[in-house]
């Protein structure tokens, strides 16, 4: 029993940062309406971009947040500017190639910058844990979860009570009646897009004393936030949280019971069936549905 | 009458430029011997014929599949574990992997056609997902990641040569095979059945059309292509594993090669790789090992550009040049109006 909750624990901490991940492409994508497939591949250059200050400046992963998110919201600024500004009128398929171009750029600039090499960091707190009643947490794991939860709900709460929160809202619910009311729906997509890069610029910075980082480490991250995206209902900021931690604790149950290799396949499994079955995701949003379907 | 004006008969030159081409292609390897060319030529075939394949169901049908590598793969697996394990000739493993390929790809894209547009990629790219997985998983069938090995025995019921020449000639009959039941369906009531769906959905319903089973059809076409053009890549490369024949790589390179070619058209996925496959390969060789990436790299930005400015792809720009030439050439029809 003990072990069991052990497993469970340990997938919510992991599951945090896919929450974190998940709620910048679900806020993308309900308010542009463009699934960005591209996603993915700004977390992997969070993660360099948090490797290299630690290799170069000896700056330590957690602080590094404070330069990787400008620096992810920037990016975000001029990838939106150059690449989904001129299609964001287009068709679902030329949609879907802008930005399956913008990830192979990125992952390919990054192997040839930096190689195929698995890169990670050495920190004292590394291997250090933390019990938990009769349970034992990883000490890097716990903060990622808990800087997770305390962005997303920063997050949760910018979007309910700042102007601009309320303006991007807006348009995820009716785009023409929010450029009626005044709204610079323009400006407010980039904002979007540089708040869902900027998301990923905290997962990135998290995820460094935990995982490696190589230049397809975004592939695998990206699908997972995919899942999340879809099982919480798309464009559902509550319900990508909530799906983050499920598929955490999906992918570290099915790692421990069934096959360590197998976990990412169960997970797509419950994707595609989520997909058939019940597109408006397990927490139901009005509307959502139709997204997938229409 | 007017049907029999406009068939294309041998006489007429939309039909014999693009069999001179061809006969041209057959005749190259009697000029040019350096092995170097005739492997970027097969390669050039080799990739027009799979995003020809993938061009049935992706551009045609406007169903975007970024997990085709799956039904690639699963045509290579098919046919190297037949051989290996089981001595049947790869010819009869490439009939296998072909329907095996076909069978899976109208399992796993039925369910899937009633998702739209990006969702139905999504589910694409989760199956292909899988089936790496899976196929990494079972080692006892597989052999798991460490790939498997096919070993080199020559001989024309192996489907396995010394020289270059007859992969060669391989490879570019699967291509025009492709491309010519890719042209057959585009000239049929299934191509405009395929055109009518992939513009809108539910009007082609509307009017009567059952989307479902046109798009499993295309789908399924599409597949048995991959399938055999996966065999013929087991069988030249004398190896496969998991992480490159099943690679979303892989899959990514199919559909790239439509679109910058011309999605939804003939020409456009051999156009696509007759530039890109070069140009890669190029690159390879001459930036070398310590430019790694940098060609897919290119590809990318190559992908925006099209995306953003010709959306149409490259084809467009050839159409018209195209058109002015055949106006040129002898004609069948201009005859007739003559006399």
């Amino acid at each position: 029993m003990i072990e069991f909750f052990q497993v469970l624990v340990s997938g919510i901490m992991l599951g945090g940062i896919y929450s974190l991940i998940s709620i910048g492409l679900t806020l993308i994508f309900g308010i542009m309406r463009i699934l960005n497939f591209a996603h993915g591949e700004y977390l992997m250059i969070a993660m360099y971009l948090s490797f290299w200050l630690f290799k170069l400046l000896n700056i330590d992963p957690y602080v590094s947040i404070i330069i990787v998110v400008p620096a992810l919201f920037l990016l975000g600024i001029i990838s939106q500017k150059l690449v989904i500004k001129p299609i964001i009128n287009a068709p679902p398929t030329m949609q879907i190639f802008a930005t399956v171009g913008l990830s192979l750029v990125f992952q390919n600039l990054a192997l040839f910058l930096w190689k195929a090499d698995y890169r990670t960091v050495k920190t004292s707190y590394q291997t250090a844990t933390i019990h938990l009643g009769p349970m034992l947490v990883s000490f890097p794991r716990m903060v990622a979860f808990l800087i997770a939860i305390i962005v997303s709900l920063g997050f949760f709460y910018f979007l309910k009570n700042t102007y601009t929160g309320k303006a991007l809202r807006s348009i995820a619910q009716n785009r023409e009646a929010a450029m009626l009311m005044g709204i610079d729906v323009s400006k407010m997509y980039m904002i979007a897009f540089a708040l869902g890069t900027a998301c990923v610029g905290v997962a990135g910075a998290l995820l460094m004393p935990v995982y490696y980082v190589f230049p397809t480490v975004g592939t695998y991250f990206g699908v997972t936030a995919f899942v999340v995206v879809v099982l919480g209902g798309m464009g559902n900021m509550t319900g990508a949280f909530l799906g983050g931690l499920l598929i955490g604790v999906i992918e570290s149950i099915s790692g421990v019971y069934i096959d360590p290799s197998l976990k990412e396949a169960v997970y797509f499994i419950i994707f595609i069936l989520v997909l058939l079955f019940k597109p408006s995701g397990l927490f139901g949003l009005r509307g959502a549905e139709e997204v997938g379907l229409k | 009458m007017k049907t029999e004006t406009n068939k294309e008969t041998l006489i007429s030159p939309q039909l014999y430029v693009p069999v001179l081409f061809f006969v041209l292609l057959f005749l190259i390897p009697l000029v040019i011997k350096n092995p170097f060319y005739i492997h970027n030529m097969i390669l050039i075939f080799f990739y027009a014929a799979l995003s020809s394949a993938w061009n049935i169901i992706g551009g045609f049908a406007g169903q975007i599949s970024l997990g085709h590598a799956a039904f690639f793969g699963i045509g290579a697996y098919t046919s190297a574990i037949l051989y290996v394990d089981f001595g049947i000739s790869p010819w009869i493993g490439m009939l296998a992997g072909g329907v095996l390929a076909m069978l899976v790809a109208a399992g796993i894209s039925y369910p899937c056609f009633k998702l739209r547009g990006p969702f139905f990629t999504l589910s694409t790219i989760a199956f292909g997902e899988v089936v790496r997985l899976l196929v990494s998983y079972f080692r006892d069938i597989t052999r798991g990641a460490v790939g498997l090995l096919v070993p080199f025995k020559p001989g024309i019921g192996n489907l396995m040569f010394r020289g270059k020449i007859p992969y060669y000639y391989f490879a570019l009959i699967l291509m025009i095979l492709v491309v010519v039941v890719s042209k057959k369906i585009s000239v049929s009531r299934m191509g405009f059945y395929l055109t009518s769906l992939r513009e809108d959905e539910e009007g082609a319903q509307a009017i009567g059309i059952n989307t479902s089973l046109y798009k499993l059809w295309a789908v399924m076409i599409s597949a048995f292509f991959a399938g055999i053009a996966g065999v013929f890549y087991a069988q030249y490369i004398l190896f496969i594993e998991p992480e490159s024949v099943f690679s979303s790589a892989m899959s990514t390179q199919f559909a790239l090669m439509s679109i910058i070619g011309g999605m939804g058209t003939v020409a456009g996925p051999v156009v696509g790789s007759f530039i890109l496959t070069p140009l890669s390969e190029f690159l390879r060789s001459t930036l070398g090992g310590s430019f790694q990436g940098l060609h897919f790299a290119i590809y990318g930005v190559l992908l925006i550009i099209v995306v953003i400015l010709m959306p149409q792809g490259i084809v467009v720009w050839f159409k018209d040049k195209y058109e002015a030439l055949l106006e040129r050439l002898p004609n069948e029809k201009r005859r007739e109006v003559k006399s």
